[in-house]
């Protein structure tokens, strides 16, 4: 598009440019930067699951400190490798998911009713707001037993492979095995202190 | 780990075996099929049958343990979360796919503008550069030159304006209104263009065509708006056709009157079905409430756009007989419409915006009925086109008509569309400091909500008609502005409510992304040879897959659409898992829809072609020497000359990015039979999918 005019941060792995992809989906003004709200989004749609506290750390992190309300690519980018690498907001297990489900359902009767659910949902935990919750029963809820067959709604939340955070792996062992191979520079410094220096 | 069944065929990949989700979307996620989305209540558990409880157990303890020093109430929290956080993640990624499914159509819709605008400019100017080489106008060739090429761009006769009345009269059955309108004839009017039972009579059609322009000719360049005895307006913006919406906005808001006055803001047709019911009924209410309804021009109240965008096409399917003469009045309607509304001294209404160069009192005393087409020079009778193009004039029509807002400051051409510019707040102010003026109010982009405020307020977007690239992906609104600070409030709603079942936002996307995949499947084909042959070249060993970088940079640099297509490629092709590459041939599979919708985006060489002889004509003009082939030298050399005459000069580059367009690739050589052939196999797809328009229409 032709509106962009500053020099563009240019990617170096495949991994870079899937963040670099997901963040200018968001980017209206084409500056390379993204308005704060949009950060959890951005986040999810590669792939992480954080919590909202944990979107709030990111944001900390990485808002423009002059100009607060918006995130530069400059900092994102960077950020997000690390957060790659170190595999956080890493996706909790289907499994564990299923198990929260379980515990809430002291009967194990396979369901969790309406009204159990909702005061969990708006209450507990980082609540939904209303459209959050409305919109979530629109799929959650059977509408023949008026209840959360929470087993077949678990498939409908399993949508994303974790393929960007095994591209981070793949990026960091290429990254270590060049290292290796590379011959080891000492710095100055270190030459002197191992002389007692 | 074991892992769960997939959902919805929405989603992309089931364990690697790619599924025809393209199809299958738009099926699952019919209103008709809302049943689908409720897990069936079968006995066999959709979770892969190696979750029994036992495997389960570790898990389970996890939140059940007791050695962990976690109190019931952090257990019962972190549970929450965890579900909660899922949830969130999920909807995330649907607010992703709904917006890069928006830019998907925003990008096909302006690229297509594009196209339509640099083509048009560059036949303008050949036309001018023949009349001014050949220096004696009326040669016989370049008068058939002119003639051909006027025949490109316009698909009306010669006919005179008259409606044949000398017929005896059938009895119609159509509503009979009376002349001169009144409020009763305008529910008439709106009762028979809901029902769309009886059609109004051509004859009372051409009547109020012409009624219309007598009034709008009194008008001047922009419309003067006041609400001293209204104490209050309302904006309406782009319309397309789309007469649901309207009726909801009189709905909501009542009738036009001089105690309740609307501006309607431009692109009252094209794209939507009943642009000529919504033209007609606006035109009637301005007749009928006299100082109640303003209009403004839009870009697309031009018949040029409209031979693309559609109107052409519904006018002529729903007046067989009379649409050569209807469109010949519907001309003088569009001549006629003012430019522009000013409220109260104070807010500038106008349909694109504006750019830094924006003179109002140059517009306001421009003669604005010698621009029949905004995409052609400006006529005046008596003289040859080439003597009379003023393009500083004629920039500042264009420039109200097509800009569009940006956020950064400056004004830059607007490449996007092609013509108009982009304008920066900075631009903004200064307009509204330099005409004491508070804001702008403009309409000509979509947007998700129905409306925007940029520009710290000074410029509102009004845009009114709703599911405007597919049902669910955006609502309308209209603005009213109150009493004498007009205090803004903004109304939004979605027409056709309830003829879907409440979707959930999930299934909207679905609808709206598989309608998009297909706008963008015919980008794609129509690229197809040039992508392919890039494809094969990065294919060094051609194994069949490249690399997803070398896929993307390629989708990019062929199609030019600014798309995220890393995003996009699940969805258009497999990738195979171990060795992260991507079999590029996917790119062409598509299943033939069955509930398959008409495009509305008719390529310019689609257009073109249906005018074949005068194809012929224009190469027989670019072939000077008469080989039967066309060289890109021969090309470039009439560009070089041509240059001058371009309203937005273009560089050589953009040049021959035009013979792109025309597919002049082969060798640096065209022979004009196989062009014509690749033009045949775009006819044959068009008729394709009129056919299947029509049979979806049956049903």
């Amino acid at each position: 598009m032709a509106r962009k005019e500053e020099p563009k941060i240019q990617p170096n792995n495949d991994l870079e440019k899937k963040i670099i992809e997901a963040f200018e989906v968001f980017d209206h003004s084409g500056k390379q930067v993204v308005d704060v709200r949009e950060i959890g989004t951005i986040l999810r749609s590669l792939g992480c699951c954080p919590t909202e506290a944990e979107i709030q750390e990111v944001i900390l992190a990485t808002e423009n400190k002059e100009a607060t309300g918006n995130v530069p690519l400059t900092n994102f980018l960077p950020y997000m490798c690390k957060v790659m690498i170190e595999h956080r907001f890493y996706p909790a297990s289907a499994e564990m998911l299923l198990a929260a489900f379980r515990y809430f359902d002291t009967e194990a009767r396979g369901y969790l009713t309406k009204e159990r659910f909702a005061k969990l949902m708006m209450e507990e935990g980082e609540s939904f707001t209303q459209e959050e919750y409305d919109e979530m029963m629109q799929t959650a809820l059977d509408p023949v037993t008026d209840t959360i067959m929470y087993e077949y709604y678990i498939n409908q939340l399993m949508v994303a492979p974790k393929d960007v955070y095994n591209l981070a792996d793949a990026i960091e062992a290429e990254r270590k095995r060049l290292e290796a191979a590379a011959p080891k520079k000492r710095r100055a410094s270190s030459l002197l202190r191992a002389t007692g220096n | 780990m074991f892992s769960l069944a997939e959902g919805c065929g929405c989603v992309s990949f089931r364990g690697g075996r790619r599924t025809r989700s393209q199809g299958d979307d738009s099926s699952s996620c019919r209103s008709s099929e809302i049943e689908q989305e409720v897990p069936q209540r079968s006995g066999k558990r959709l979770l892969n049958g190696e979750c029994t409880m036992k495997a389960l157990v570790p898990f389970l303890k996890f939140w059940r343990r007791d050695d962990v020093s976690m109190t019931k109430a952090e257990r019962t929290m972190k549970a929450a979360i965890l579900i909660q956080q899922w949830y969130r993640r999920y909807l995330a990624r649907m607010e992703v796919r709904r917006r890069y499914t928006w830019t998907i159509f925003q990008n096909i819709e302006y690229a297509g503008e594009h196209d339509q605008v640099k083509l048009y400019n560059f036949f303008n100017a050949l036309l001018s550069h023949m009349m001014d080489t050949n220096g004696r106008p009326s040669s016989e060739r370049t008068s058939r030159t002119a003639s051909v090429l006027e025949q490109v761009f316009s698909e009306e006769s010669d006919e005179g304006g008259g409606v044949d009345e000398t017929a005896p009269p059938k009895p119609s059955r159509g509503p009979d209104v009376e002349f001169p309108l009144q409020r009763k004839d305008i529910d008439l009017l709106i009762e028979a263009f809901r029902k769309k039972k009886h059609r109004l009579h051509p004859k009372h059609v051409a009547q109020i065509l012409k009624e219309a322009t007598q009034v709008l000719k009194r008008l001047p360049n922009i419309n003067v708006a006041t609400t001293s005895i209204s104490s209050q307006i309302t904006v309406c913006g782009d319309l397309h056709g789309k007469l649901d919406d309207l009726l909801v906005i009189f709905h909501k808001n009542g009738l036009p009157s001089p105690e309740n006055p609307y501006i309607f803001n431009g692109d009252f047709v094209d794209r939507g079905k009943k642009g000529l019911e919504v033209f007609l009924l606006l035109l009637a209410c301005m007749l009928a409430f006299p100082g109640g309804v303003f209009l403004n021009r839009g870009n697309h109240e031009d018949l040029i756009m409209n031979s693309r965008y559609g109107f052409i096409k519904e006018v002529h399917m729903k007046y067989r007989h009379n649409a050569e003469r209807l469109l010949k009045l519907i001309e003088c309607v569009y001549r006629w419409l003012p430019l522009g509304t000013i409220i109260n001294n104070r807010v500038f209404v106008v349909h694109g915006g504006i750019s830094d160069t924006t003179d109002l009192d140059m517009i306001r005393s421009l003669e604005r009925d010698k621009y029949v087409s905004l995409l052609r020079p400006p006529v005046i009778e008596g003289s040859t086109a080439a003597e009379s193009i003023d393009k500083v004039e004629w920039k500042q029509v264009f420039d109200i008509l097509w800009s569009d807002p940006q956020c950064i400051g400056g004004c830059v051409a607007n490449a996007l569309r092609g013509a108009g510019t982009y304008f920066g707040p900075d631009v903004t102010a200064s307009f509204l400091q330099k005409n004491k003026l508070s804001f702008i109010i403009r309409s000509h982009e979509c947007k998700p909500g129905g409306y925007e405020i940029m520009h710290g307020g000074n410029v509102i977007t009004i845009f009114s008609a709703s599911n405007y690239y597919e049902l669910g992906s955006n609502k309308g609104a209209y603005l009213k502005l109150c009493g004498n600070s007009l205090e803004r409030q903004f109304v939004q709603y979605t027409a056709a409510v309830s003829r879907t079942r409440r979707l959930t936002f999930r299934q909207r996307v679905g609808l709206v992304e598989s309608s998009a995949m297909r706008e963008l499947h015919n980008q794609i084909m129509m690229a197809r040879r040039s992508l392919e042959a890039t494809f094969r070249s990065l294919d060094s060993e051609q194994s069949g897959f490249i690399s997803i970088s070398d896929w993307c940079q390629a989708m990019e640099e062929t199609t030019h659409l600014g798309l995220p297509w890393r995003m996009l490629k699940d969805k258009l092709v497999r990738t195979d898992p171990e060795t992260r590459k991507v079999r590029y041939m996917d790119t062409f599979e598509l299943n033939t829809n069955r509930n398959g919708r008409k495009s509305d985006t008719l390529t310019v060489v689609e257009t073109l072609y249906k005018n074949q002889r005068s194809l012929e004509a224009i190469f027989k003009i670019l072939d000077k020497d008469n080989s039967g082939y066309i060289t890109l030298e021969e090309f470039s050399e009439a560009c070089q000359l041509i240059g001058k005459y371009m309203p937005n000069p273009m560089t050589q580059e953009q040049l021959v990015d035009i013979c792109r367009l025309m597919d002049i690739n082969k060798d640096g050589l065209v022979d004009l039979n196989e062009f014509l052939e690749s033009f045949r196999l775009a006819e044959k797809s068009l008729h394709e999918q009129e056919r299947m328009y029509e049979d979806m229409q049956a049903t």
